[in-house]
């Protein structure tokens, strides 16, 4: 067995795991992450994409709504790389009481979310998309952010402060020293060994899995009720600014635009396992009836890919009510040695993408303060690699950059204007990475066609990049295109149909990829 | 007026108009784009997988089940309406037997099997014993060619029989100063002897040893004997495999068919749709053109529907999941996308099974079994009953139904 020694074991490459292990090493603690996937694959990499402004907590989460105004600015500042300033707009539509913008904007005041109402026809010159018939509309700073873009690059600023990020390492054990935690034992799958990692602190991260993470420790699992919510990403940019609805949260209430789609979310559903999470027919219709009502044809519009996500909200307990000293709105640390007994872990949960690095601040600090250390965080000033130039990504920076060297590069996708070497570079990288791995960072596939042209193209470009033999290119490209088709089915209707039609003559009629020779295993990772 | 109106360009359109215009009929071709054709392989497809791998198409056809669109036509028709279209062409565009199935390699190094091929083609075909050379261009983005060379080493002829290759590339821009041409780039250049000439000499110089020489379906667009050119420079055989649109070998086909069609007196009606059609008597009178100017109208005696499936958008899921057929409203085998879609990527997707049912002529007819109009006949892609990319059936389903709906108008002429 393969062995690691190490001051902290942070559990979980979400969006929390990553900003704790930055955050960890940053303060001079030996850190390693461990990540049962691929950085970003549970709830931070499905989300809506929204970069909290705060106002959709104005009125139902005060606390919430400062801290997410704190965060979207710290975050513009250090990660501007991931971040799109895209602004947003909250919108009474015409059947929404108009008298809830007052308190919107009375809790904007409240709390410091910047917040200012615009006439109807100055929303509607912005977004002429929107429907006619809005009654009022706010200005808000909201935003979007690149999940996968947010968790490499904090992943990178740890690994710069000497943090280790072991994706593909699935956590088996927790061992204890009598009533202290004291490995982690993991399997490598991809290198197909177990690794023990001895350290004297876990940081339990693994969002709506950290119930399964505390069990593991022996301690009293941590309750942890997934809720879940589905997200339909539309194709082109219906707005260019967050849309929400200026009600009381709800379903299906905001529209999002991210790279070169628009996102709509979402809902909210308890779930009992995280590992399964459906995009049911109605989900849809009801989304669908929702973009509907912000955006006239809708319907209309072609939708690209649908998703599924799980907020990991713990409700638990046994989290006495006077320990709140580490706990902030929608986020909990719990500590297991006054829970359980058990010394040297604790658990972080709740929370959101925005808040991200605040939730790693209050874990660390509760860390430090059992170590009886005094180490400051430092994650608010320091730039994550990526984004020195502190320039806020645009929907056009690829195109910038194509228009650079498309005399001299082939673009593998040309729905996301990606080219060879930026393929190639990651490959050199991540060589074992499977194509979706490779798509999170890239957005590979992630376009218009699905794939339909870049699946077949990136898997053999892999194999002549002599990361992989044609065994394992055709298993990954096997691989792609079912995981692809998760999303699709469950919107395929209107222009979509078309395109996989087309997909289906390329892949099933023209390649023939049903009939590749056959795998001796099917391959899964 | 024209005696046939045909609406579709891809394949089942041109073929029927051809036949249509040979039986003596003045015929209008209309149609919104360049069809189906510059997205295919190139080849004609008779019947590939059902699912078992299939080698004697005619007799897998023979017995196919009920409902399914060769069902009510039989071997013997399927066959003669391929070999008259095979003669169409002629044996410098496509030559093989209906009777039997090539089993070329796929872009990917997957072993696709059909039934008329381009001779550039046929020495692909694999049986036991045979070796490639996999040759790729490097500024060619769709031929992986260590992907093709990996799997087809690893794979068996259907003859049981070990197959060997390895791959290799060269270098050499179609254009100075691209870096990512389209392979229809390079089939342009290759109509330039000269080009070719070179193309030969830097293959020749990195292929190594093995009995066919694998290159990517670029070799020429209007000139027809380039592959000619390029085996007898190596001294030995070569083979183009097909690459994902736009199809070099597509685009050959389309050219020659629409060459004929208007060689043979059809007027031809590009860039716009028909969106509609007004009824006469127990039929159709004339179906509506959205032209820039404004609607127009086409009247016909009989008129021939080949738009394509759900590719084309001739078949349209809404976001209810309501299946229709926009322009004739015709009756369908399904309504409900919902409960056809499932959530298995690799399992049979029955939605792409839907499409209009016919009598024995090729009219569609409703539920009950009733004719619809009595001078509307559908061809190729529209006609219910199989998944045609996955068992390879498309081209001969087109060309059959195609020919069949052009016989019934012209009284069973031949």
């Amino acid at each position: 067995m393969k062995r690691l020694d190490t001051d902290v074991v942070v559990i979980g490459g979400g969006s929390t795991g990553l900003g704790v292990v930055r955050d960890a090493a940053m303060r001079g603690y030996r850190a390693v992450l461990v990540e049962r996937v691929d950085l970003g694959q549970g709830t931070t990499g499905r989300f809506h994409g929204l970069l909290h402004s705060g106002g959709r907590y104005v009125v139902s989460d005060p606390g919430s709504a400062t801290e997410c105004a704190e965060e979207n600015a710290i975050l513009r500042r250090i990660q501007a790389s991931a971040v799109e300033d895209t602004g947003g707009f909250f919108v009474t539509l015409a059947g929404d009481d108009p008298a809830y913008a007052d308190k919107f904007l009375a809790g904007a005041k409240a709390t410091g979310v910047p917040a200012s109402e615009i006439s109807v026809k100055e929303a509607l010159r912005r977004e002429p998309r929107l429907d006619p018939h809005i009654q009022r509309a706010i200005e808000v700073a909201d935003g979007s952010v690149d999940g996968w873009q947010l968790v490499w690059g904090a992943a990178r600023s740890a690994e710069a402060h000497g943090a280790k990020v072991l994706t593909y390492h699935r956590v088996t054990k927790i061992e204890r020293d009598g009533d202290r935690v004291a490995a982690v034992i993991c399997r490598d799958e991809k290198g197909g060994e177990d690794v023990r990692i001895n350290c004297t602190f876990v940081l339990n991260c693994a969002g709506p899995w950290a119930g399964q993470i505390s069990e593991m420790a022996g301690a009293h699992p941590v309750e942890v009720v997934p809720g879940r919510g589905i997200m339909i990403a539309m194709n082109h940019r219906l707005v260019n600014t967050v849309i929400n609805r200026c009600v009381y949260p709800t379903d299906g209430d905001i529209l999002v635009p991210v790279h070169t789609v628009s996102i709509i979310g979402t809902t909210d559903i308890h779930e009992t396992d995280p590992d399964h999470l459906p995009i049911p027919h109605n989900e849809v219709q009801q989304m669908l009836d929702a973009g509907e009502a912000m955006i006239p044809g809708f319907r209309k519009a072609r939708a690209l890919h649908a998703w599924s996500g799980s907020r990991p909200l713990i409700k638990d307990k046994r989290v006495s009510v006077e320990d709140t000293r580490h706990m902030s709105r929608g986020m909990a640390v719990i500590d297991h040695s006054t829970r359980d007994g058990l010394m040297g872990m604790l658990t972080i949960g709740g929370g959101k993408l925005t808040t991200y690095r605040l939730m790693a601040e209050h874990i660390v600090d509760a860390m430090n303060d059992q170590l009886g250390e005094n180490r400051p965080c430092t994650t608010a000033d320091e730039v994550i690699p990526g984004s020195e130039d502190r320039k806020l990504y645009t929907v056009t920076h690829r195109l910038e950059d194509r228009e650079e060297d498309r005399l001299d590069d082939q673009i593998i996708c040309e729905c996301e204007l990606m080219n060879r070497s930026m393929f190639v570079r990651l490959l050199e990288e991540q060589p074992n990475a499977t194509l979706d791995d490779l798509r999170r960072q890239l957005r590979l596939g992630m376009g218009p066609c699905q794939g339909g042209f870049c699946a077949a193209r990136a898997a053999g470009l892999a194999c002549s990049e002599k990361a992989i033999d044609a065994e394992r290119a055709s298993g990954l490209l096997r691989l792609f295109l079912k995981h692809r088709w998760i999303g699709i089915w469950p919107i395929l209707y209107g222009q979509q149909v078309r395109q996989t039609a087309l997909d289906h003559w390329i892949f099933a009629g023209t390649l023939d990829v049903e009939h590749l020779p056959q795998p001796e295993e099917e391959i899964v990772r | 007026m024209s005696d046939v109106v045909v609406i579709g360009a891809g394949l089942a359109g041109l073929v029927a108009a051809l036949r249509l215009a040979r039986a003596g009929k003045s015929v209008t071709l209309t149609t919104k784009g360049p069809g189906g054709l510059h997205l295919s392989q190139g080849t004609v497809d008779i019947l590939g997988y059902t699912p078992e791998r299939v080698s004697a198409p005619l007799d897998a056809v023979a017995s196919v089940p009920a409902g399914h669109p060769y069902a009510s036509i039989g071997a013997e028709a399927v066959g003669s309406a391929v070999s008259w279209l095979a003669e169409e062409f002629g044996p410098e565009l496509l030559t093989g037997d209906p009777a039997r199935n090539f089993q070329f390699p796929t872009a990917v190094g997957a072993l696709r099997p059909t039934a008329l091929a381009q001779p550039s083609m046929v020495a692909g075909d694999a049986v036991g014993g045979k070796s490639y050379a996999v040759v790729g261009v490097r500024q060619l983005k769709d031929f992986p060619a260590d992907l093709i060379a990996g799997n087809l080493a690893r794979s068996k002829a259907p003859d049981g029989g070990a197959l060997s290759a390895h791959s290799a590339w060269i270098d050499l821009p179609a254009r100075k100063g691209e870096a990512d041409p389209t392979p229809l780039t390079y089939a342009r250049a290759m109509d330039d002897q000269s080009f070719a000439a070179t193309f030969a000499k830097a293959v020749g110089a990195v292929a190594g040893k093995a009995d066919v020489v694998a290159l990517p379906a670029v070799l020429g667009s209007k000139r027809r004997d380039v592959w000619r050119q390029v085996a007898d420079q190596l001294g030995r055989d070569i083979c183009e495999i097909p690459l994902p649109p736009p199809s070099v070998p597509g685009i050959r086909l389309y050219d020659a068919l629409l060459a004929m069609v208007r060689a043979a007196g059809v007027r031809f009606i590009q860039g716009s749709r028909i969106v509609s059609f007004t009824p006469g008597g127990d039929g159709v009178a004339s179906v509506t053109l959205a032209a820039a100017g404004g609607p127009r109208h086409l009247k016909a005696a009989s008129f021939v529907f080949a738009p394509g499936g759900f590719e084309s958008g001739a078949l349209d899921v809404d976001s209810f999941g309501t299946i229709t057929e926009p322009v004739f409203g015709l009756p369908l085998t399904a309504t409900d996308a919902g409960p056809l879609i499932p959530s298995d990527y690799w399992g049979p997707h029955a939605l792409f099974e839907v499409g209009v049912r016919t009598d024995d002529a090729g009219r569609p007819i409703d539920a009950a079994g009733a004719v619809v109009h009595t001078n509307l006949f559908v061809a190729g892609g529209i006609i219910a009953g199989c998944e045609r990319w996955r068992e390879k059936s498309g081209d001969g389903i087109a060309v059959a139904t195609a020919v069949r709906a052009a016989d019934h108008i012209t009284g069973g002429a031949r």
